[in-house]
């Protein structure tokens, strides 16, 4: 087809011939799309045959079909690859926005009637799991899970940041072997890690059950996740940053601590930002070493400490509503915690000059 | 200058670098930065003065230069912190192993190989008896029917975002998944248990009202809820994001190259996408894979409320309200567990660890295998 | 002036009958001066071609004769690539492309709405600049490729490989590990890998977009004889930035040229000898000469 250039070059928008549809394509890709979603309303509306079922069994199939049918008028045998694919993907992408959206909609929606002022600032002590929401919260759980989160950091912070210089930086001969157990690392279960801390020092006696264990359990959990980012971002420091340092005469302990860690300074906040909320929602290792309390405890050594992840296990097992309500409740506030975190993490790595 | 050179220059290195080590440090060294400068010097003395072209095979020995050693104080400090450092991994991974094997070996020994291939758990009248075989099968039940549903959903998905979503579509869902794959299980469960059970429940019922001939949907316990069907829906959700993320990830780095081969000889899209991208990512993939599949192992809380334990190990019968899970059955027998029976939990974790430990080195095997074929 | 075996043996130190390619005696009557006057199987007519809002390629009017050579010479980052990707619709891929005037293959558009784009691209072939085999593939696999994307169906997929192999000058190279991967092959075989997997869907030109910029200058001149083959039955439409290439290889030339922030044109085209013995055009003359570029 012929654009006719008439009018001067720069007046026009610029043409795109092939995204002119053939008419009938257009006509025939309608079909496809409509047809299959009539027939199953009809069905639906006029026979006892349950949703998923028509779903499944007519739906599906008939829009495989139609689109099958179309490209194949369209473009002949070579069309059907592409309509395949494209039915599959569309239905993937359905399916996961309709389920994990739901994930997502319920904690808001049934979480949100929890949110008053006095739940993220009380405790439970004098809750009872029938009392009303206008009293008691999360407020000790709050300061626990900070609490633990905290005692965690300062643990696998340091270690996996020193893997990672390890790995990138000395390059010792150990470095091959130190990176395949930082990936070995991550695939501890989150309940293996809080049993060996249970064993370690519970079962000793060494500490009952306080946050220092949940601590130490999270920071088995946090290492790996913080040694890997934390690799990468300092693999991204330029040899040339490098260079620079040696050849000034600088020692190998100041090339790293002063030039290096500082030009990858943005990429290890992320990697710390990335190990918490890798570890922010989890119940399993808590159950096995902070177990609960109702009370607000700031002490790190002695008894338990509430957590939010234990706190939602806890009063979902209860099975009353106010109870239940206050799960939910608890749910936003983790996921709330968790998007902030990412948030975080993506603005922390915008481009910025001058920094990696 | 020659003379000099030969004969007393050789002296230099020796003088200086023992000179230098006795003074700087009390071990004995073997190179110096005196020593150094002396044989870059030397070496240029002999290149001017014997051209190695002239002579066949008189090519210089090579001098290699060791690793770096650290050389002061705060360098060996520096050093010597950041290895002990680094090996607090390794020290961990095997504190795990110990502590949790030496705690249940004598349990272990006690109930022999029965325990894993036995199927009662019980402490009553002082004969305790611990096997844990249901919960060893259930935990794979859970996870294969979970990867059923997740792999083709992921790697379609991934396709999706990668090739047919339009680009700013395709930027928002990549963002969306980051997030998604760090839903804390605890609120999967939650939900799971809350909302999802209800729903899943009857898409089981229906599966045995129209399928329930096939044995696999057979059920006979008039009740769909907390059965392994469920189980493995809600773990397919919680490795969905992961999967799709992964895929995602060597998708986008299929070679622009390749793809513009695969279109200039007449693909169509879906033709480029199996002949080229799909290959190129395979081995990628399937470490994402693995990674959803260890991570469905070891998951506690998420099906904790939605799975029914039983021990009587459910083989086929997925619509059940009956099924395992090692990782569940730790938790929901750790708050009234006798000291042996905590040594037999125990147990149960080591044999959980080394499951996982397994997945994820093959995981890391098959990835590091496709890459290398890559670049060969 | 005709390009005959002696006059190519000449330029080059590759000893052109060892390599196993028959370099023909080309008349001097099969190339008209004017490429209209030829028979014609592919032409452009008024092509504008837009990145985004940026015009970038105006008014281009070229024709490629059947059975012929045509070299696209110019500075680069004038668009050349860009152009020839027009012609075997892969422009349409880049997002904010755009494109106004008519592209005819024999005679009729290739961007009407009716035309299917694939068929398209197993009409019209395309050679990339970096060698691109499958390297999941092996070397038979490869050459069949094309053929399993396109969907063609083939019988005697042997008799099509070693046909396709030897057009290319890779037969007796690689005649017995036809099942090794295409990965194993050096940078000049891959290239000539990726010429006999273009030619196993039978097009009727060939796009190369400089083929042997990234290769060796033994395979260039190896390449550079395949092409000269492979033009006595397709019309082969070369982008290159090697002037003594495009003297040695084309019959035909054009010469594309941007200046200062406008967008880039055909400056001058025409038979080869005469673009570089006898240019019109006082810019032709100075990048002929290299004087720029």
């Amino acid at each position: 087809m012929t654009i006719t250039l008439d009018k001067p070059i720069n007046s026009i928008k610029p043409p795109k011939p092939w995204a002119k549809r053939n008419k009938s394509t257009v006509v025939n890709n309608a079909i496809a799309v409509i047809l299959p979603t009539v027939v199953l309303g009809i069905l639906f509306f006029t026979t006892e045959i349950p949703g998923p079922v028509l779903v499944v069994v007519v739906f599906f199939p008939l829009q495989l079909l139609t689109a099958g049918v179309t490209s194949f008028m369209d473009k002949g045998k070579r069309g059907i690859g592409d309509s395949l694919l494209s039915v599959g993907c569309v239905s993937a992408f359905g399916l996961v926005v309709a389920l994990l959206g739901s994930v997502v909609l319920s904690v808001i929606a049934r979480g949100l009637p929890a949110m008053k002022f006095n739940f993220l600032f009380q405790n439970n002590i004098y809750i009872s799991p029938t009392t009303e929401l206008t009293y008691g919260g999360i407020g000790h759980a709050l300061l626990g899970t900070l609490l633990v989160v905290f005692i965690a950091s300062i643990i696998a912070v340091p270690l996996g940041i020193a893997s990672a210089i390890y790995i990138t930086d000395i390059k010792g001969r150990a470095a091959g072997f130190v990176r395949f157990m930082v990936q070995a690392m991550s695939g501890v279960p989150s309940i293996v890690a809080g049993l060996f801390i249970f064993a370690a020092i519970i079962l000793t006696d060494v500490v009952g059950f306080s946050a220092i264990a949940g601590g130490l359990a999270y920071a088995i959990l946090m290492l790996p996740t913080v040694a890997r980012t934390a690799e990468e971002v300092l693999r991204l420091v330029p040899k040339e940053v490098r260079d620079a340092a040696v050849a000034l005469g600088s020692s190998r302990a100041r090339v790293t601590m002063r030039i290096v860690l500082p030009t990858a300074k943005t990429g290890l906040i992320t990697a710390v930002v990335l190990g918490v909320a890798r570890i922010i929602g989890e119940t399993a290792p808590l159950l096995l070493t902070t177990s609960n309390a109702n009370n607000t405890n700031l002490n790190p050594f002695r008894d338990p400490v509430s957590t939010i992840p234990v706190y939602i296990f806890q009063y979902l097992g209860s099975g009353y509503q106010t109870s239940i309500q206050r799960a939910w409740g608890a749910a936003l506030v983790l996921l709330l915690a968790v998007t902030i975190l990412f948030a975080l993490t993506r603005y922390l790595s915008r481009n910025k000059k001058g920094n990696v | 200058m020659d003379l000099v050179a030969k004969f007393l220059l050789p002296l230099f290195p020796l003088v200086t670098s023992v000179t230098s080590s006795l003074i700087v440090n009390p071990e004995f060294r073997r190179t110096s930065v005196v020593g150094l400068l002396y044989l870059s010097v030397m070496n240029q003395h002999k290149t001017v003065s014997t051209s190695t072209l002239d002579v066949p095979g008189n090519t210089p020995t090579p001098r290699y230069f060791g690793r770096e050693k650290s050389r002061t104080k705060s360098d060996k400090l520096f050093s010597g912190s950041i290895i002990v450092a680094a090996l607090s991994s390794l020290v961990i991974l095997t504190a795990i192993l110990l502590y949790l094997g030496s705690n249940s070996w004598p349990v272990l020994v006690e109930q022999g190989f029965s325990f894993i291939t036995g199927s009662e758990w019980s402490t009553t009248d002082g004969v305790e008896i611990f096997q844990i075989w249901p919960m060893l099968y259930g935990t794979f039940l859970n996870a294969i029917i979970g990867l059923v549903i997740a792999i083709p959903v992921s790697v379609f998905l991934a396709l999706f975002i990668v090739f047919l979503a339009p680009k700013n579509l395709s930027k928002v869902l990549t963002v969306v998944i980051d997030i998604l794959a760090a839903i804390p299980s605890g609120i999967i469960g939650l939900w799971g248990f809350l909302v999802f059970t209800d729903t899943a429940a009857k898409w089981g019922q229906l599966l045995n009202q129209y399928l329930g001939w096939i044995p696999l949907f057979a059920n006979d316990q008039e009740q769909f809820a907390r059965s392994p069907f469920i189980a493995g829906w809600v773990l397919a959700i919680m490795i969905i994001p992961i999967i799709t993320v992964v895929s995602r990830e060597v998708l986008a780095q299929t070679p622009q190259e390749l793809l513009d081969a695969a279109r200039g000889l007449g693909g169509s899209l879906s033709g480029a996408i199996k002949m080229v991208a799909l290959p190129h990512a395979r081995g990628g993939i399937v470490g994402g894979v693995m990674l959803g599949l260890g991570r469905a192992l070891g998951e506690t809380i998420a099906i904790f409320f939605v799975l029914n334990l039983i021990f009587d190990v459910n083989i086929y019968k997925i619509l059940n309200p009956e099924g395992g899970a090692i990782a569940s059955m730790i938790v929901a027998k750790f708050g009234e567990a006798t000291p042996n029976e905590i040594n037999a939990l125990l147990g149960a974790g080591l044999i959980l660890f080394i499951m996982t430990l397994f997945v994820n080195l093959a995981a890391n095997y098959i990835v590091k295998r496709s890459q290398r074929e890559k670049l060969a | 002036m005709t390009m005959d075996a002696t006059r190519i043996a000449s330029t080059t130190n590759v000893d052109m009958e060892a390599t196993g390619v028959r370099v023909p005696n080309t008349p001097q009557d099969a190339h008209p001066r004017n490429p209209e006057d030829a028979n014609v199987h592919l032409e452009t007519k008024d092509v504008h071609i837009w990145f985004g809002q940026r015009l970038i390629i105006e008014k281009v009017n070229l024709s490629f004769p059947e059975n012929s050579v045509t070299a696209l010479i110019g500075p680069s980052g004038c668009g050349k690539s860009t152009f020839i990707r027009t012609l075997n619709r892969m422009h349409e891929f880049i997002p904010g492309a755009a494109l106004a005037g008519q592209i005819l293959y024999d005679g009729q558009d290739i961007y009407d709405a009716q035309v299917d784009p694939v068929d398209i691209r197993v009409q019209i072939g395309m050679v990339f600049q970096k060698p691109n085999p499958f390297p999941t593939m092996s070397i038979k696999e490869n050459v069949l490729s094309g053929l399993h994307l396109a969907q063609i169906k083939y019988e005697n997929p042997d008799e099509i490989v070693r046909n396709c192999l030897e057009r290319a000058s890779l037969w007796t190279e690689v005649k017995d590990r036809l099942n090794a991967s295409a990965s194993s092959l050096s940078g000049g075989q891959q290239q000539r890998l990726c010429i006999a997997r273009s030619l196993a869907v039978n097009p009727k030109v060939l796009l190369m977009d400089e083929p042997c910029s990234a290769l060796d200058p033994g395979s260039t001149r190896r390449i550079e004889g395949t092409i000269k083959e492979l033009s006595q039955e397709m019309t082969i439409v070369i982008v290159t930035h090697n002037m003594a290439q495009a003297q040695r290889v084309s019959d035909y030339t054009a010469f594309f040229l941007a200046e200062e922030g406008a967008p880039a044109q055909v400056v001058e085209s025409g038979r080869t000898d005469e673009i570089f013995m006898r240019p019109k055009d006082p810019r032709t003359n100075d990048y002929v000469n290299g004087l720029f570029g």
